[in-house]
């Protein structure tokens, strides 16, 4: 942009130039006070004109070279003729055209004139509006310079405002945990629908489990008997903590669980026992199993029972067995076949042809049942 | 003779259904050679117990339970077959055992002993494994009891 260009040029060209009009009148002026005065107003149109966008610094140098050379006509005018009162009306005038021109006030011109009628009294208070100005620029530049720190200060306090402010809200926060306590009120919910869930499947394992019904977890918690003592706390004259009651019912429950481990160790022990057994007792059981199985198709064939060997085989088993379809099973049926496999006993596969009419039979009687049976006959 | 755990057959059909699948089994394991030979009992007596198992889970869970499941996919694995069971609708999400310090460690620690004997339990909730652990308490009590009758049958006097 070659406009903006020129601006800055001009710009750039008009401060110095301007700094060079107060010079002059400096020098012109020759005071001690003009200086003192100038400069502080100079430096605040200096920066004032510098803070202005470009066009309008040039406008406003534009005038005030104008007016500060007219100023400094006046302030010669001044200097020579310091009692002249129509210099000063004058000058009281054009302080006020300059001033209500330049509302920025940084004219030189103004100063000048403002600074004409000054007597001794005026002299000093320039003097002090200067230090007073020094002392404010200072404290600008003191600013600008503290700016960062007070920034950082601002910022810090700012920070700790909103630490406290996040600690204010921690609060509130905590209270919205709180009520978000609900949400913690909840969670503890869930765990308590999840311990009632557990509990429930507890009782449900405790009836399976067939020592386990005595020990009542829940119970336990509030009857339990003193040992010295052997007497009975119950809710009423409540002589548990609540801690040891805690401890009880998590004792309660641990013992309910060691009860069914033991139980399911137990069940899986006496399990690989009978498969222990089963495997000593194994060829006849593959006879039987496979003479069940196959009686699904085999005919009802109640002369392939020997009765007669079975008899002879077995009584005291079947008194033993308490079952009266065993009884009349084994007493019914009298084949004619069955006192040979008996004799030569573990040859399988005749067995096996022999069995299909047993086996109709016994698995009419039950599955377990029939085992016993044949082997019975086996034997 | 463990006469009061003879099954009656139509109280209780269950019991029937884990006689039949493991005679089933048993004659399936008879059918081997190397199953007749004599010498080798104890591993004939593994095979039963495995046999036992399987029927077990078959007759009871099926792939419906999760420790029936287990013992399948275990059983597979030994026999080294692929066989994919067929998944279930809700998805079981393995839990690797959650530790947390609000639960009672003594109940915690039991509850571990508990997973290590129900199969398949390792992956499984408090109350899920509660829940496996019931029925397969059942199951294995029902197969004892099958067991039971037919060692008490077979057994040589």
């Amino acid at each position: 942009m070659d406009l903006s260009g020129r601006f800055g040029a001009r710009s750039g060209n008009g401060v110095p130039f301007r700094e060079v009009t107060g010079l002059e009148s400096l020098h012109l002026g020759g005071g001690d006070e003009f200086r003192q005065m100038v400069l502080p107003e100079n430096g605040g149109g200096f920066t004032a004109l510098l803070e202005l966008p470009p066009t309008r610094a040039v406008e406003l140098l534009h005038s005030s070279s104008s007016s500060s050379s007219q100023a400094t006509l006046h302030s010669v005018g001044t200097l020579t003729f310091p009692s002249n009162p129509i210099l000063m009306e004058r000058a009281a005038r054009f302080s006020v055209i300059a001033t209500e021109q330049n509302p920025n006030g940084n004219i030189s011109g103004e100063t000048t004139t403002s600074s004409v009628p000054s007597n001794e009294h005026i002299k000093t208070e320039p003097a002090e509006t200067e230090t007073s100005d020094q002392a404010a620029v200072e404290k600008q530049n003191n600013r600008c310079g503290k700016r960062k720190d007070f920034d950082k200060k601002v910022k810090s306090s700012t920070k700790k405002k909103s630490k406290s402010s996040e600690e204010n809200e921690k609060l509130p926060y905590v209270h919205v945990r709180a009520r978000r306590g609900q949400a913690t009120d909840s969670h503890s919910l869930a765990e308590r629908a999840r311990r009632e869930k557990i509990n429930a499947r507890m009782k449900l394992l405790q009836e399976l489990v067939p020592g386990c019904d005595k020990i009542h977890p829940k119970r336990d918690r509030f009857w339990w008997k003193d040992e010295d003592q052997s007497v009975l706390w119950g809710p009423s004259n409540c002589k548990l903590s609540l801690e040891e009651s805690f401890d009880l019912q998590i004792q309660g429950t641990a013992l309910v669980l060691d009860e069914i481990i033991n139980h399911v160790q137990s069940l899986q022990r006496q399990v690989e026992m009978l498969s222990m057994r089963l495997a000593s007792v194994n060829p006849r059981i593959d006879f039987n199993l496979d003479t069940i199985l196959a009686s699904e198709n085999g005919s009802l064939m109640d002369g392939s029972f020997n009765g007669t060997t079975m008899q002879l085989a077995w009584p005291h088993q079947v008194m033993e067995t308490e079952q009266s379809y065993h009884h009349r099973q084994l007493q019914q049926p009298p084949p004619q076949q069955w006192p040979f496999d008996g004799l030569n006993q573990p040859v399988w596969g005749r067995e096996e042809n022999q069995d299909h009419g047993n086996d109709h039979n016994s698995l009419m009687v039950g599955s377990a049942s029939l085992h016993p049976n044949q082997v019975k006959m086996e034997l | 003779m463990a006469s009061a755990d003879k099954p009656i057959n139509t109280d209780v059909p269950e019991k029937d259904v884990f006689a039949l699948h493991f005679l089933q089994s048993l004659s399936n394991l008879r059918r081997q050679n190397t199953f007749n030979s004599p010498e080798k009992t104890n591993d004939r007596v593994k095979k039963i117990k495995k046999a036992a198992y399987v029927s077990m889970a078959r007759a009871a869970g099926g792939t419906n339970r999760l420790w029936s499941r287990a013992l399948l996919r275990r059983a597979a694995k030994e026999n080294n077959k692929v066989v994919r069971l067929p998944r279930r609708k809700k998805r079981v999400t393995c839990l690797r055992r959650r530790r947390s310090n609000r639960r009672d460690p003594v109940e915690e620690e039991e509850a571990e002993r508990l997973r290590n004997l129900v199969p398949g339990g390792g992956g499984m909730e408090t109350s899920k494994l509660m829940e496996e652990t019931a029925h397969y308490i059942k199951c294995l009590s029902m197969q004892v009891k099958v067991m039971q009758c037919l060692v008490d049958g077979l057994a040589p006097k």
